[in-house]
């Protein structure tokens, strides 16, 4: 069984066609990178798979049951109802964190645990301080995010999305708007998630951390794929000239900041 | 002197007296028109246009015209329709529905004024639409609506004094009834004492829930 099954998506805004028949597939405990220019539709076929966008046309399957599944211009065969279900098991963490500001990091990781999956609040606590604690933020439980850093907040991002016991984590650029000194402690959050096996999809234009951490990485360039590979063909071998821009250009960027 | 004083303390009770009426709709207007202001809010921005529209009608129609055309309205207008209300429910609907009117907009501009990461946050939680608008919306909502809100519960005290034109017995009509008697300008310094400690009480208030709600900034 595949964790995640994407068949012949499309997606337009209007008339711009921002995703264009993409296929592919996310095994079990397998963590997928996805590259590719500004506007390229990473963040939209991410999206797709939680139900904050919605596909156009095509099939999504996740762990063998359909999440969408819709001929053009007929109705999704996927009830509402059935795609909430199904929804439970995919966690997202977005680039500007998103924590709800009027709530405490304890407060934000037990809210959905309680109100959603109704478990109660003892037992909720305990199970949000050991995810803080393995985020490194136990010292912070009791502050609101307006108290702590980029990179803190990122992680209680992290630490919430866990709580509703996700099979999927997906991260759309979950360290472009950190400083830079911040980022490393956000990435060594999600490399622990990948040795523990967790299954990811991965947007993000950090080229060393996508070659550390994928199994495979995506190239997506005007909404299709134009390469789904390892990790060392993509960087090193690259089929599409195209890509060999990219990351060129990307990694040059990327050095420059660090020295 | 001790007359004087003796004068200053009658008047007083007697103008308290007044203002139980102007308190009691006070109290009546502010617990119903907020609660009805947020739902309004909620419809206003709703997907469905018939309840857009209809409270975008409603919004343009009692935030246009003068309240006190409107308690006019309700309460001698409506009796040529054969419906007589008292005088303190005719001033109590016409100031909730004033108020709500006014009310609606601000929180309307306060939910919209949300991050709609917020939103997408929730739902990726996975968190319905009452959830999503109880837990997390409506709460900050609250707390940067709150010194727009202090504006209008100043306003309403003194849109209180309005009532005297339907032939209530409120604050200000008792003032008035002690000078048209004595003839003296004491009792209107005393009304005026009594509304700026109304809104001194109000100001006071308000400013602590802003502090309890300043916390998390
Ligand atoms: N809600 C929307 N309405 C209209 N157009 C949109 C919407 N969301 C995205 N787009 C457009 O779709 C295209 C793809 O957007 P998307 O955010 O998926 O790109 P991306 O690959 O994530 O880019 P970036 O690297 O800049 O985040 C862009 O041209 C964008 O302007
Ligand atoms: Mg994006």
């Amino acid at each position: 069984m595949k964790m995640i099954q994407a068949r012949n998506l499309y997606k337009s805004f209007g008339t711009h066609r921002v995703l264009d028949n993409v296929n592919f597939e996310v095994n079990i405990g397998e963590v997928v990178v996805i590259i590719g220019p500004s506007g390229s539709g990473k963040s939209t076929l991410l999206r797709c798979f939680n139900g904050l966008e919605e596909i156009d046309s095509g099939v999504i399957t996740i762990e063998g049951e359909s999440f969408a599944h819709k001929d053009p211009g007929k109705k999704d065969k996927v009830t509402s109802k059935e795609k909430k279900e199904i929804a439970v098991k995919l966690g997202m963490v977005f680039q500007h964190f998103n924590l709800f500001p009027h709530k405490t990091v304890l407060e934000n990781v037990i809210e959905a645990p309680i109100t959603v999956s109704k478990i109660n609040k003892s037992e909720a606590v305990s199970m949000a301080e050991a995810l803080l604690d393995k985020v490194g933020l136990s010292d912070k439980k009791n502050s609101f995010p307006s108290k702590i850093s980029g990179g803190q907040k990122q992680r209680v991002a992290i630490a919430r999305a866990l709580g509703m016991n996700p099979d999927i984590m997906l991260f759309d650029e979950p360290t472009s708007s950190l400083d830079p000194e911040l980022v490393g402690e956000v990435q060594k959050v999600i490399i622990d998630l990948a040795r523990e096996k967790m299954t990811m999809l991965i947007v993000t234009h950090e080229m060393r951390f996508a070659e550390e951490v994928a199994d495979r990485i995506i190239f997506m360039d005007e909404g299709k794929i134009i390469a789904d590979e390892k990790p060392d063909r993509i960087f090193n071998n690259p089929e599409h000239p195209r890509i060999k821009t990219f990351i060129d250009k990307i990694t040059m960027r990327q050095s420059n900041r660090q020295e | 002197m001790e007359n004087y004083i003796q004068y200053v303390i009658d008047s007083s009770v007697f103008i308290l007296k007044g203002s139980v009426l102007t308190i009691q709709l006070y109290f009546v207007t502010i617990l119903f028109s907020i609660p009805l202001g947020i739902s309004l809010a909620l419809m206003k921005i709703s997907k469905y246009r018939f309840l857009r529209i209809s409270i975008g009608f409603y919004t343009w129609v009692f935030r246009g015209t003068p309240l006190l055309l409107q308690l006019f309205f309700c309460y001698y207008g409506l009796s040529i329709f054969g419906i007589n209300l008292p005088a303190f429910t005719a001033a109590a609907l016409t100031f909730t529905i004033n108020y709500s009117a006014y009310l609606t907009e601000i929180y309307r501009a306060g939910i919209e004024s949300v991050d709609k990461g917020q939103y997408e946050a929730s739902k990726a939680l996975n968190m319905n639409y009452f959830q999503t608008m109880k837990r997390i919306i409506l709460p900050q909502v609250v707390r940067r609506t709150i010194p727009a809100t202090c504006n209008e519960a100043i306003t309403l005290v003194k849109d209180t004094a309005l009532v005297v034109v339907i032939g209530m017995g409120d604050l200000l009509r008792s003032a008035k009834e002690l000078f048209s008697r004595d003839f003296a300008i004491t009792p209107f310094a005393i009304a005026a004492v009594v509304y700026l400690l109304m809104t001194t009480v109000i100001v006071y208030f308000f400013r602590k829930i802003e502090i309890k709600y300043s916390i998390y900034e």
